[in-house]
């Protein structure tokens, strides 16, 4: 596979709007608006977007852009000093799990499948912070896994209700090669 | 083919990528050594200015305002006779939430104003009810509070009426939980809550909540379900206040 170099690379506009739609779902985490909100639990857009960028990617991209995302998610969540569980690990299992599923052989039906990856990689990245939470001993075990209940369903739910409407336009942005 | 060329041409292929990669995760870790300051800061630009609404405050509750303020200055009056010795707050800044929490495992808020206003690390936040939980950080536009609830934020509190101390940890969940120290405690269903004089992180005397159950058989020492009396699910506004302590954040 040969290819000119000049035309691989992405235009300005495109680049600008992956970044703003990016910081997008980062500014949308804390919002809390009708509808957003299960439990007090809001949908995890970072997720989300990961999942969109992942789909059509190679895994590396999804894994680099899972954990740029939970590192600024770290930043905007995690208070200063000391070992907080990332959301980095998280994201970036995800990112690389969903590039890893070879959509187009598995599954035909494009923004259902969206939600349902979105809906798994809800539930395995919170079972990552989970396990992160129990290694670094902060809180009492079967708290953590109480919460960790709680917190996956409302999350993967509300996460792979939203899934489409976010993967939609971003699919438009990323037209397939 | 040489390996040398190979790796050149790998290297061709894919250095776009590569350092693309690089610079994007380098650029976010940076992002995370100044608390995201840029992020928070774009996303209260777009918040706009909102003022607090002062409507809320009924009549009644303007009555015992009044009341508080003659009864704390007649208190300060009787401390000066005493030659008692306290730190004086610094500064009061009333503000709106303008986000919860960013994450799902944390109980958070931010609120609409930060260093600009003189506001630091470690400052007590309070609401119409008591004490709501003190800020995390801030940037010059907005402030990170952990709230009460959260499970990572222990408050020394104690008994109204019987002085019995203990310690109040927030569930995760909106309710928080008080770990008495004394394995036969004074209390009873009903007790008001303030915040223990022995507290170096939160002035002495702040209303928390009542007490509305009590777990008798809890290990080491009971336990107590406490109701907080500020509605910390449905918070529009908050103070904050600069206490002046310099607290160690989140004492193991």
């Amino acid at each position: 596979m040969v290819r000119n170099r000049l035309s691989s690379l992405p235009s300005f506009g495109g680049v600008l709007a992956t970044v703003l739609s990016a910081w997008a779902s980062l500014a949308l985490l804390p919002l809390r608006l009708p509808g957003m909100e299960l439990a007090g639990i809001a949908p995890d857009w970072p997720l989300i977007w990961v999942v969109a960028w992942s789909v059509k990617r190679t895994a590396w991209q999804g894994l680099i852009a899972g954990v740029t995302l939970g590192i600024l998610q770290d930043a905007l969540v995690n208070p200063g000093g000391g070992w907080w569980p990332s959301h980095a690990l998280g994201l970036g299992v995800a990112g690389a799990l969903t590039a890893l599923l070879q959509k187009d052989r598995l599954i035909q039906e494009d923004f259902i499948s969206v939600a349902l990856i979105v809906f798994a990689m809800a539930a395995i990245s919170e079972t990552l912070m989970a396990l992160q939470w129990s290694v670094l001993g902060h809180r009492p075990l079967g708290q953590i896994w109480l919460d960790h209940q709680r917190l996956t369903l409302a999350s993967a739910i509300l996460s792979s209700l939203w899934a489409p409407l976010v993967y939609v336009p971003l699919s438009r942005l990323w037209p397939e090669d | 083919m040489t390996r040398f060329e190979l790796l050149r041409r790998w290297w061709q292929r894919y250095t776009s990528q590569i350092l693309g990669g690089v610079g994007v995760v380098a650029l976010a870790v940076y992002l995370q050594t100044t608390q995201a300051w840029v992020l928070r800061e774009l996303y209260r630009g777009l918040q706009g200015g909102r003022v607090p609404d002062t409507r809320l405050t009924d009549s009644r509750l303007q009555e015992l305002e009044t009341q508080v303020q003659e009864l704390q200055i007649q208190n300060r009056q009787l401390q000066q006779l005493l030659n008692y010795q306290q730190k004086m707050p610094l500064a009061t800044v009333a503000t709106t939430v303008v986000g919860r929490s960013a994450g799902h495992w944390w109980h958070q808020i931010w609120v609409g104003e930060g260093s600009g206003k003189g506001i630091t690390p470690g400052s007590v936040v309070l609401a119409p009810g008591g004490l709501v939980g003190r800020v995390l950080d801030v940037t010059p536009h907005t402030s990170r509070v952990l709230l009460v609830t959260d499970p990572s934020s222990k408050v020394g509190v104690m008994v109204n009426r019987s002085r019995a101390m203990g310690i109040l940890v927030g569930q995760g969940t909106g309710q928080t939980v008080l770990e008495f120290f004394d394995k036969n405690p004074d209390v009873k269903p009903g007790d008001t809550i303030v915040t223990s004089p022995f507290s170096t992180i939160f002035p002495a005397g702040i209303a928390v909540g009542k007490i509305e159950s009590i777990d008798w058989r809890a290990m080491p020492a009971p336990q107590a379900t406490v109701q907080l009396y500020a509605p910390i699910e449905r918070l529009e506004w908050v103070l904050l206040h600069n206490y002046g302590a310099k607290p160690a954040l989140l004492a193991p």
